[in-house]
């Protein structure tokens, strides 16, 4: 039946697809890919096989992806991390032009939380207990230069208090150090906080989003901007290709990724991860990559991430 | 009693047919796992994940489950057999599992080795059975300053567990840390001498350095060897199995090695490899007779074996009551686990208990399927040892590099696999026992990171990281540790002098 609809030009895709995730099985963002091959075959045609790549923040999976042909046949997942690594210093590729996006899948939104038995109940009541302490409040965050540690600075800076920043290798570490009491502050995405929230372990204070999450487990939490400070910092997830695919191709391929995230079974999946499903088509998701690469610029001068990491680089 | 009823409330959950099944094939699948060197069980997981989708989620979680702690029984069969590990956590089994192997007990360590897996396997699940969510919370207690002292005090005690000189031991543990320094950075993002080279970046794994300085070393050892086989002598039946004597001397280091690996599982880390190193050194200080390590001390064996076991029980315990993954394999368990729509967290016993009891009673009934498998398979894989070198080697070898080459994708690891294969070769040549390297490459980047995040926690003061009370209390544990070898080796190096006269 397929064989008919498809005129012979096309016959895009004839093999399994790969999509590459730079980061270790695991992680959100295989998660995410995960959940997107466990759809894909009914909507693409063909099966979608996730490889991992891990290593050096995303960048050799993503100079795999960023070199290969780009004939639709290896695709990658991408995170805010495409725009963030090429501020901190050369990379081999400039991966927001070297690569073009095919969809974003999910849009997180970050969370500040802290233990539920600290004394503080809102933002306000933190910041002033910062404001006398100073450097005396630690917040954790996986890993440096990344977006929850943007985001920490981000709002140090925007509150003007004094915080000290504790990297961690990954959200579950950071969170332990949270239950544990070594830290009194985490940036972590929505998945990573949703099992502690419900359990009553942690508090969650500000959400890095413009608006606030529908999930009812978050919905209760009020966005920084509700609390007066003009922080907004998001993540998200979704796959680009290889800069020039043929056009058909990319139109096959960007129809078939939005019914797989179209799929209801899809989305309950997302939900199941405390991940809210925000797609954008190709070309929504590349006016989107300009406006966060302008945006982070300035925000990792500002707060002065990028000077401190290329000092270190040195 | 509660927790019984909840139990046989879990064992009705994994007695269903389908739980049965998916319980035996990932036992199954974990032997195979663990037998073949170089497949680890992170990568065997993340490559059967998409096999899993269609399966119901109980029956998915406790093959995952499965094949995790099933792996870690197969892991000393190549050990034993040909001085290749088959998992990082049977490295320490290679120093006396093989030495008996050439001595014709071959049978009789593989025996030991399944029958302590169960036995501190069993100890572990019964101390997540009772003790989950208590456990879970004291381990939160444990932060950088604690694991710093933890990683420091390892060092010192553990890189001396084999019987080449101090010297050449601490020289193995320091190389393996600076090793470890290589690539980028975990907390400041910063690669490390990596001399621009991206690959370099994601470190050594210590798969790869295992297999390399173990597995592709021993085969080239061997092949130097091909002509002159030493001469294994034949092994009957009866003699598959341990004497009454080896049993005597096993069975305390199998509840030894059970405690300490349950206590290892429940801190951060590669705790089933550390434990085993942990559980060999606490045997040989215990022995009656410390000069049998390293030449077929079946103590050697059974402690380790055990421990890495029960570390797998007590890893599951952080996973699943606070849903936080403390080590590589547990955080592919729990994308398994998620991606079958099931969040492990403190709710999970509240919420799904057909489902936690159930996994939990699966574990009970692995356990049980695994000494089943295993002991009949002890006869078969001492015939092996008939397979002349020349075609064995070359088949350990294939299967070693196809591993090597599953963990990241990655044609790179295997040049550094075949690297350190031949750094192998040349420093057992040479004298050096390469073991404390893996202690050094796994304890050194936990000393790191300890000291950098505690030191930040403690806001820059040494003093106030090293007076936390339990950060105090294990590095004085360390300080007595030393204190005490270096009064021995002075009363020794006193009474050689007084002996001979000088």
């Amino acid at each position: 039946m397929e064989k008919e609809a498809i005129p012979a030009a096309t016959k895009y895709p004839e093999k399994p697809i790969t999509l590459i995730v730079p980061f270790g099985v695991g992680g959100g963002i295989d998660l995410v890919a995960r959940t997107v091959e466990k759809s894909a075959s009914t909507h693409l045609g063909q099966p979608l096989v996730v490889i991992n790549k891990p290593g050096g923040t995303g960048t050799i999976g993503w100079n795999e992806v960023a070199s290969a042909s780009p004939d639709g046949y290896t695709l990658a997942m991408t995170g805010i991390e495409i725009i963030l690594q090429p501020l901190y210093g050369p990379t081999k590729f400039h991966y927001p032009s070297a690569l073009e996006p095919i969809a974003q899948i999910t849009e997180l939104s970050l969370i500040m939380a802290v233990q539920a038995d600290q004394p503080w109940n809102t933002l306000e009541d933190l910041i002033a207990y910062a404001k006398e302490h100073p450097g005396e409040i630690k917040f954790g965050h996986p890993g440096i230069g990344g977006i929850n540690h943007v985001l920490g600075e981000t709002f140090a800076k925007t509150a003007n208090i004094q915080l000290e920043q504790v990297p961690f290798q990954s959200g579950a570490e950071a969170m332990s150090n949270l239950l544990g009491g070594h830290i009194q502050v985490v940036f972590l995405n929505p998945a990573a906080v949703k099992e502690q929230l419900k359990a009553g372990k942690v508090k969650a204070l500000a959400l890095g989003g413009e608006k606030r999450l529908t999930d009812p487990i978050f919905a209760t939490i009020p966005t920084f901007k509700e609390q007066g400070l003009d922080v907004v910092c998001n993540s998200w997830n979704g796959i680009a290709a290889p800069k020039g695919l043929p056009e058909d191709v990319k139109k096959k391929l960007s129809e078939g990724i939005k019914k797989v995230i179209d799929d209801p079974e899809f989305q309950r999946n997302m939900e199941n991860l405390g991940l809210q499903v925000t797609y954008l088509g190709p070309d929504d998701s590349a006016k989107k990559w300009l406006i966060d690469s302008q945006q982070l610029t300035k925000t990792v001068q500002e707060t002065g991430i990028a000077e401190n990491i290329k000092t270190q680089k040195k | 009693m509660d927790i019984l009823n909840l139990l046989l409330q879990g064992i009705s959950v994994s007695i269903i047919p389908v739980n049965l099944l998916s319980c035996t094939i990932g036992v199954l699948i974990g032997t195979l796992v663990g037998v073949l060197p170089g497949i680890d069980t992170v990568s065997a997981i993340a490559l059967l994940l998409p096999f899993s989708y269609g399966m119901d989620s109980t029956a998915a979680l406790i093959m995952f489950a499965g094949i995790y702690y099933g792996s870690k029984y197969g892991g000393s069969t190549t050990s034993i057999l040909i001085n290749v590990p088959g998992e990082a956590a049977s490295v320490v089994t290679c120093l006396d599992g093989y030495p008996m192997g050439q001595k014709g007990r071959a049978g009789a360590a593989l025996a030991i080795s399944a029958i302590g897996s169960f036995i501190a396997g069993t100890i572990g699940l019964i101390g997540l059975t009772l003790l989950a969510p208590p456990l879970a919370q004291a381990a939160l207690v444990f932060g950088p300053p604690e694991y710093f002292s933890l990683a420091l005090v390892g060092l010192i005690l553990l890189s001396r567990l084999t019987g080449t000189s101090a010297l050449k031991s601490a020289l193995m543990a320091v190389i393996g840390i600076m090793l470890s320094t290589i690539g980028l950075d975990s907390l400041s993002g910063i690669s490390r001498f990596t001399f621009g080279i991206d690959e370099l970046d994601r470190g050594f794994d210590l798969s790869i350095l295992a297999m390399g300085l173990f597995g592709i070393g021993e085969i080239l050892t061997a092949m130097t060897h091909a002509e002159a086989k030493p001469d294994i002598p034949s092994v009957k039946f009866r003699d598959l199995y341990p004497t009454k004597k080896e049993w005597q001397r096993s069975i305390t280091p199998m509840f030894r090695g059970g405690i300490v690996g349950f206590l290892v599982g429940l801190l951060p880390g590669p705790a089933a490899t550390i434990s085993s190193f942990i559980s060999y050194g606490l045997e040989k200080r215990c022995s009656k007779h410390p000069e049998e390590f390293g030449h077929g001390a079946i103590e050697g064996v059974a402690g380790p074996e055990s421990a890495n076991n029960s570390a797998i029980s007590a890893t599951m315990i952080p996973l699943l009551s606070l849903g936080l993954p403390f080590c590589g394999a547990t955080a592919i368990l729990l994308s398994g686990f998620m991606i079958h729509g099931i969040t492990p967290g403190p709710s999970l016993i509240t919420e799904r208990p057909e489902l936690f009891w159930g996994l939990i009673a699966s574990m009970y009934i692995g356990n049980v399927l695994l000494l089943i498998i295993n002991l009949p398979l002890i006869g078969v894989f001492v015939q092996l040892l008939k397979t002349p070198l020349n075609i064995l080697m070359p088949l350990v070898a294939v299967v070693t590099l196809t591993g090597a080459y599953s963990i990241n994708n990655s044609m790179f690891d295997l040049i550094w696999v075949i690297f350190f294969g031949i750094l192998g070769f040349l420093l057992q040549r040479v004298g050096f026992e390469p073991s404390p390297l893996i202690i050094g490459l796994v304890l050194g980047p936990e000393l790191e990171r300890g000291l950098t995040q505690g030191l930040i926690i403690c806001n820059g003061s040494i003093w106030a990281l090293i007076t936390r009370p339990i950060t105090a209390t294990i590095l004085s544990i360390g300080a007595v540790a030393i204190l005490y070898n270096f009064v021995t080796w002075f009363t020794k190096y006193d009474n050689t002098r007084k002996e001979l006269d000088i």
